[in-house]
């Protein structure tokens, strides 16, 4: 057990009183009690067992014989078979044969298989035939998890959506998180990027914070893993790319509070719940899929190509004349710019190029009775399609299950992945091909007459500010190597009756091998004969957890239980960092690298950094009947992101469902086939601020960080607030689940309030502090809105079938509670109590002035009276938002005698977005940048000429106003796939003779068509949250073929 | 009765295993970082957060760099080539607005230097002869800080003494909190504590210290006074400003270089000095923590950047035999002739450019200046051509005939000759506050904005949006 230190507490004379900061580590007493009680069970589970088993024999006992079949008489293998109240279950055989022994008469023999409706007959004799009908009553078989508990649909009281493992199954995406967007209502995901596996950013109903992580919770089996982008050099990879998207088996994301307040502190952005697949007993099933495609960029929004040499030359004279050049001296510099050297090339086809894909996923499941296992291997392969940006994953899992005795279930699992990514630079460094693409002039050359690549950093047909792209494509090195192995063990021990215990350990490890190498041609490494940095980052994050469940039947009430759940859960994440940092690199060309060819080192950096999470928690429920379910949950979280008086939080919910078609009046209609409402209101945290933002710190920024003169130095760097406290989300949430014609159509629909409080702030400060702003709790937020989900299978014929899943969700964001002297100005955006988060807040341009081609800008939001000054025109703000005001997912299949199509679209309407280098991109002011197409095509020239892009002159229009704030509105077809499965033919027969069950051969697109609102748009407007372009990577079109087989 | 007592064991066991751990657990504290309250407990530990203030000070959004070009730039010294690297754009055609990002970068970068001094000034360590000295030096930086600041975002002294300056901040934000909304304080009231400050630190750093004895890569006594001398000059205080001058020119031991070889070679160098010659106090930047690509010596060196030239105007003040003129290399930019500035000429070295903030000859320049202001011409000719003649061996000498008002005028151009692409020009104009042109340099400038009037409001930096929009106690600068 942990060692005893002493809190050493420190009255501040320096304004912080109460200050106390431990400068000691613990020791990992949970984790290893936790490996203590595991060992103990598994080895004195014998004789416990033993004397545990007690079997109440009053009534004579015979062995139960019968078959089971389905509707057209075929028999049913893996049928479970179990008698009420009793603990032996067996499964039925290949022929659907089944004996239970130990039965006696009047009990009640249950059947159950997945994908058939359960059914409970009375024995009347030895022999009981069943006959079982498929599941029409889809709510009933589904099983949804949180994460603590498994229950079925209808005994659900949460909202909670649930995307199924087929979904993920062969989809040429990289993170699986790309899969899931457009499946669940309310559900936003977005990766901002095209490099392949770079971070996916998740929002589940709305923004969740303002200054802290809105994205979700992430458990993976069990483990509540990190998440996002882990690394500190590159930062272009997402912690969870290594997952394989064959291996999920379902995705259930926790919106409302009945679901999210288990987990406490950081439930408030919701969680999704991550289930691996598991074996199945009986014959050992083994699947091999193969994939291989090419990526394709997309479309250019026509408003955004970049112009040709011509339309350049053309611009740059117009500059040069409309600020009153005389014609010699625009020649002289044009000619300087080498407008008339006649020599020219396309930038954006220089930085793009067609990409490779390919993936391989071989699985096993299996087992016995007692031991069921589920293997796979995976790898995939994708580039992207600008220069230098690609990846490849292989990845392992090994999932198992023992059971030890009948009391006893063991159960482990082993996730290894590493994902090797190449990627360039991103947002609006020199080196970022996606930036060079739009600012390169036509007439900057890549290449010298001899062929070779341009390297030149003088004069104007070179490269003195942008880098040479192409340059940096072949002698940089910027790649990454990341390995997640995600572990867990678990027992699980029936003590007695209805009371289990279950004793879960899980480790997450995260290793990061970052490499970047500068080259001394050309770049940032230049000056200094090339520069490489090596980073290693390791993240050992571990869980323990120990869960008791009781189940009590109500005693002469048929079907009322209650539930109780109670719990403990420590966790604590631990970072380390070593990296180191050179310069002076022998050759560029030799292809010496690697850091230890650096002559100079220039930084060494070794450091940790941690969390830690205790949690107490509790559940309860009753069910009645299936009609009505009540819950409650109770958290208590302690966590070491918070001085020590505001460590602990307490978290609860209530919730309670009633099911409305289990009542006999429900009987009575005709309209509905299924009716649900259900309700919960509680309260969950957000603790995702960094480690020690509470602490006021002082920091050494490494070794030579605030050195000088070769004295190490140290700045106050951080203002703190010891009395900073998690945010807290009140959540309310109403829905209702209603099924038509036998539920072959359903419609969920919920709405949600969640109240934010305490919301921390960066609270702006005075600069003359020295600090720009300081963390505070004052925020408060609220964030309301529909969700509608449709399923339908539409047409349902033996030959044809089509099932459609549309889902829209509608948020509205309102800032309720700021600091008194909150800057309504954060950064293009209006933060004012009363208004959404997100509202665009700038100049409003309000058009060219006819007469003599200016930009004209409201001078207020009256639009009475208009100027061409800009400084004259007031911040306006609109009425316009870079969030979506609904946005959701289209998808279809359609299925013909085995050929399957399947049509998926997502959208996003209602927001506007605006790009971080536009004002280089549109505006005279920088006639040496290229230019987008809409600005050359619809620039004023002519007095009386009316247009929306001003005359074209060097001393116009250069700030921030709407000129330059699109619509982001799309709808893409993200995903088109046509396959067919050979093993639904009657003549699959041949396949069968050679052990193949299952075949499958598909096309697939994806990205193929995207459809935008705005003509000038210039970039994909897929963008972050914030609305913001930071000239991301393009995201890109796959095209595929692929083939699935099973033995 | 044995079952249920199994039972009852078991139910323990789990109860005791959902027990909490040691309170501990929860304690985690970073390994790269102190809380304020235990980083300055020694004499060593104080010695780095001055450190640190030095670092704070050497980026380039302030004296790394920014302030020496502002002061050059919107001046008639220099401008910005057609051929650039998109630096300064809204500089060169003074086209700023009150969001203009360098202008706020001045303002929060100073203001967090200032923190880093007064949260040291505000330490209770035991006073020594080595933490004198330390905080000695952080007085002087504060100061000149202050200095920079006020003449940046308000009124010459010599304008308006009343009008609004910045605000004094002088108690950090560990102990007021971060909090605090402070008004503008007077200029005079700046230049008072800016006086203040010099006084103490001059008082708590003998002139032959024991901490970082005699390089001009840390603040001195020599520094306090130098920059003291500067301050009254700018105050229009010359008599006290004559006096500050003199003690350091009588007693202060530093000496002009002597030849062009060691002129040439002084300009060439990196390292701060221990030998008196010519500096005071310059910013270092060796190897090991420097700009890069964004430091003074590449955006005004050929072999970087090389976006800044030397107006031909500029060029044309030296004559032929000046030292100064091997400064400046008639030179090609782009095929069009340039004259670019070869002051700072280590670009591409890992070491690289010292920006010198405190010269001798700027003492002189005063001296001599304060003299005029105060009638006394021959100590006036005497302190001008002291420095006129070092740097051109065949000049004979401004004439002693000359009238008080021509030497004055020789003085302030002797300024502009000696202290080039040092950042002061600026403030010479604005302290005088004269209209002034900047020379049109045709398609070879990026932009031009000829004449700057005494009346634009330009000549002072917006106070910036993002102090505005916080800070309700806070005025803005007129126009913008």
């Amino acid at each position: 057990m942990g060692k005893k230190y002493n809190t050493l507490t420190t009255s501040s004379k320096m304004g912080y009183p109460g200050l106390v900061v431990q400068n000691r580590k613990t020791s990992v007493c949970q984790f290893s009690f936790t490996l203590g009680v595991l060992l103990l069970l598994i080895f004195s589970t014998p004789a416990l067992a033993q004397s545990g088993s007690q079997t109440a024999a009053r009534d004579s006992f015979f062995t139960l014989t019968g078959s089971v079949r389905d509707e057209s008489g075929a028999a049913l293998s893996s049928v479970t078979i179990k008698a009420a109240g009793r603990n032996r279950t067996v499964v039925s055989d290949n022929n659907g044969n089944y004996r239970l022994p130990a039965v006696s008469l009047h009990d009640k023999i249950s059947f159950t298989s997945v994908g058939f409706a359960s059914q409970e007959l009375p024995v009347s004799g030895s022999k009981l035939d069943a006959v079982l009908l498929p599941a029409v009553k889809g709510l009933e078989e589904v099983v949804v998890t949180d994460g603590y508990r498994i229950n079925t649909r209808i005994a659900n009281v949460s909202a909670i959506g649930k995307v199924d493992g087929k979904v993920m199954e062969n989809k040429p995406f990289a993170s699986f998180q790309q899969t899931l967007q457009g499946r669940v209502a309310g559900v936003s995901i977005v990766g901002f990027s095209g490099q392949p596996g770079s971070e996916q950013s998740i929002r589940i109903r709305g923004l969740g914070s303002m200054a802290l992580s809105s994205n979700p919770l992430i458990v993976i089996d069990g483990m509540i893993v990190n998440t996002g982008n882990l690394a500190n050099n590159i930062k272009t990879m997402d912690a969870l790319t290594g997952i394989n998207q064959n291996d999920i088996e379902s995705i259930n994301v926790l919106k409302d509070a009945a679901a999210t307040s288990l987990y406490g502190s950081r439930g408030s952005n919701g969680v999704i719940v991550i289930t691996t697949k598991a074996g199945k007993s009986g014959k050992t099933r083994i699947t091999a899929d193969v994939e291989y495609g090419s990526s394709k960029p997309m479309e250019l929004p026509k408003g955004g190509r970049p112009l040709n040499a011509s339309q350049y030359a053309e611009l740059f004279k117009e500059a040069l004349a409309n600020a009153g050049n005389t014609p010699d001296a625009i020649q002289k510099l044009a000619d300087s710019y080498g407008l008339n050297s006649g020599k020219s090339n396309d930038w954006y086809n220089l930085v793009t190029r067609t990409g490779k894909q390919a993936q391989y996923n071989v699985g096993l499941s299996g087992g016995s009775e007692k031991t069921r296992f589920y293997a796979s291997a995976g790898y995939f392969k994708q580039d992207a399609t600008t220069i230098g940006a690609d990846l490849n994953k292989k990845n392992f899992l090994l999932n198992l299950e023992h059971k030890i005795n009948k009391r006893f279930t063991f159960s482990t699992g082993i996730n290894a992945s590493n994902v090797g990514q190449n990627t360039p630079y991103a947002q609006g460094f020199y080196g970022n091909p996606t930036y060079a693409a739009r600012v390169l002039r036509p007439f900057q050359l890549a290449y010298n007459d001899d062929g070779s690549l341009n390297t030149s950093t003088t004069g104007n047909t070179n490269f003195s500010g942008v880098y040479n792209p192409l340059v940096i494509a072949k002698y940089d090195v910027k790649g990454m190597s990341q390995t997640h192995l995600l572990g867990n063990a678990k027992v699980k021990w029936n003590l007695f009756d209805n009371l289990f215990y279950t004793s879960y350990i899980s480790l997450d490890y995260t290793g990061m091998e970052e490499t970047t190498f500068l080259n001394a041609i050309m770049g940032d490494g230049k000056g200094v004969n090339g520069r490489s940095k090596n980073y290693f980052e390791r993240y050992f994050n571990w869980l323990t957890r120990n869960q008791l469940d009781y189940r009590y039947d109500i005693p002469h009430i048929d079907n009322f239980s209650l539930n109780a759940t109670a719990g403990y859960e420590a966790q604590k994440s631990n970072f380390y960092l070593l990296a180191a940092d050179g310069y002076g690199f022998p050759s560029a060309a030799s292809g010496l690298t690697a850091l230890s060819n650096a002559a100079t080192p220039v930084g060494t950096y070794g450091q940790n950094e941690g969390y830690s999470f205790t949690s107490l928690y509790g559940i309860a429920s009753a069910n009645y009947k299936n009609r009505i379910i009540l819950n409650g949950s109770y958290r208590r979280d302690g966590s070491s992101r918070f001085a020590v008086n505001n460590r602990y939080a307490n978290f609860f919910s209530v919730g309670g469902a009633w099911n409305i078609d289990q009542e006999a009046f429900f009987q009575k209609q005709k309209v509905l086939s299924s009716l649900k409402l259900r309700s919960s209101y509680g309260i969950t945290g957000n603790a995702a601020l960094s480690n020690y933002a509470w602490m006021p710190l002082v920091s050494y920024s490494g070794a030579t960080g605030f050195a000088y003169n070769g004295i190490a130095g140290q700045q106050f760097v951080t203002p703190g607030n010891i009395d900073l406290k998690w945010e807290r989300s009140k959540k309310t949430d109403a829905g209702i689940d209603m099924g038509f014609v036998k539920d072959r159509f359903s419609l969920v629909v919920d709405y949600y309030f969640n109240n934010v409080d305490g919301l921390i702030q960066n609270v702006a400060t005075s600069l003359t502090s020295g600090f720009s702003g300081t963390l505070k709790n004052v925020g408060a937020m609220v964030n309301k809105g529909w969700e509608f989900t449709l399923n339908g299978n539409v047409i349902q014929t033996k030959k044809f079938y089509w099932n459609t899943n549309f889902n829209i969700a509608f948020n509205k964001n309102k800032i309720t509670s700021l600091d008194a002297n909150t800057n309504p100005q954060n950064g293009l955006f209006y933060l004012k109590t009363g208004y959404n988060f997100y509202t665009y807040y700038m100049k409003e341009f309000a058009g060219v002035d006819p007469q003599n081609g200016d930009p004209l800008y409201y001078k207020d939001n009256t639009h009475k009276e208009t100027t061409n000054k800009i400084s004259d025109a007031a911040y306006s703000v609109l009425n316009k938002q870079a969030n979506p005001k609904y946005f959701g997912g289209f998808s279809n299949n359609f299925n013909y005698k085995g050929i399957n199509l399947a049509v998926d679209f997502t959208y996003n309407v209602g927001n506007y977005v605006y790009g971080a280098s536009d004002i280089y991109l549109t505006s005279g002011a920088y006639y040496t940048f290229n230019k987008y197409l809409y600005i050359y095509e619809h620039r004023w020239t002519t007095p009386g000429q009316v247009t929306d892009v001003p005359k074209y002159a060097p001393s116009t229009d250069n700030s921030t106003s709407t000129y330059r704030l699109y619509k982001g509105d799309y709808i893409r077809l993200r995903n088109l796939s046509l396959g067919y499965d050979f093993a639904t033919l009657s003549r699959a027969a041949l396949l069968h003779k050679y052990g193949i069950n299952k075949l499958n051969l598909y096309v697939r697109a994806t990205n193929l068509a995207t459809f935008l609102f705005d003509n000038r748009l210039p970039f994909d407007p897929e963008v972050s949250y914030s609305g913001f372009d930071s000239n991301n990577m393009p995201k890109y079109k796959t095209f595929t073929i692929g083939i699935n087989v099973g033995f | 009765m044995r079952y249920i007592i199994y039972k009852l064991l078991i139910v323990l066991v789990v109860l005791l295993s959902l027990g909490s751990c040691k309170k501990s657990f929860l304690d985690q504290s970073p390994n790269i970082a102190l809380t304020i309250d235990k980083a300055i407990t020694s004499e060593a530990s104080m010695l780095e957060a001055v450190a640190g203030m030095y670092r704070s000070m050497t980026t380039y959004y302030t004296f790394g760099r920014n302030y020496s070009v502002f002061g050059d730039l919107l001046s008639d010294n220099v401008y910005l080539s057609s051929t650039n690297s998109s630096r300064f754009l809204s500089q060169s055609g003074f086209l700023w607005t009150g969001e203009s990002p360098e202008a706020s970068a001045l303002w929060q970068n100073t203001y967090f230097s200032i923190l880093q001094a007064n949260r040291i000034l505000a330490s209770n360590l035991q006073r020594t002869e080595n933490v004198n000295y330390l905080l000695g030096e952080c007085y002087t930086a504060r100061a000149l800080c202050y200095f920079y600041l006020v003449n940046w975002f308000a009124q010459p002294f010599t304008v308006s003494a009343t009008a609004p300056g910045v605000p004094l901040v002088i108690i950090p934000a560990n102990i007021t909190g971060p909090l605090v909304l402070p008004a503008r304080n007077t200029v005079a009231e700046v230049y008072t504590q800016m006086v203040k400050d010099l006084d103490s630190a001059a008082s708590l750093m003998p002139a032959d210290p024991k901490m970082h004895p005699n390089t001009t890569n840390f603040f001195s006594k020599a520094a306090a006074k130098a920059l003291q001398a500067r301050c009254y000059l700018f105050m229009g205080d010359y008599a006290k400003a004559r006096d500050a001058a003199l003690g350091l020119v009588q007693n202060g031991g530093f000496t002009l270089a002597g030849d062009k070889n060691t002129f040439n070679s002084y300009w060439a160098a990196t390292a701060g000095r221990t030998d008196k010659l010519e500096s005071i106090f310059g910013l270092n930047n060796p190897a090991a923590a420097n700009n890069g690509v964004e430091g003074i010596d590449y955006i005004y060196s050929s072999k970087g950047f090389g976006d800044l030239l030397a107006t031909d105007s500029l060029y044309q003040l030296y004559s032929p035999t000046d030292y100064r003129r091997g400064l400046i290399a008639d030179s090609v930019r782009n095929k069009n002739q340039a004259y670019v500035v070869k002051k700072y000429q280590n670009a591409t070295n890992t070491d690289r450019d010292e920006v010198k903030l405190l010269r001798y000859a700027e003492v002189l320049l005063t001296l001599a200046e304060s003299y005029a202001r105060t009638n006394d011409k021959d100590n006036a000719l005497l302190y001008l051509n002291s420095l006129a003649k070092k740097r051109d061996p065949s000049f004979a000498g401004y004439d002693a005939g000359m009238t008080l008002a021509d030497i004055t005028t020789a003085i302030l151009k002797e300024r502009q000759k000696e202290l080039a692409f040092e950042g002061l020009r600026f403030f010479d104009l604005a302290r005088t506050n004269v209209s002034y042109a900047r020379e049109n340099m045709g398609t070879k400038a990026y932009s031009n904005y000829p004449q700057v009037l005494q009346t634009d409001f330009r000549r002072i930096q917006p106070i910036p949006r993002n102090e505005l929009n916080v800070n309700p106690n806070i005025a803005p600068n007129p126009g913008y």
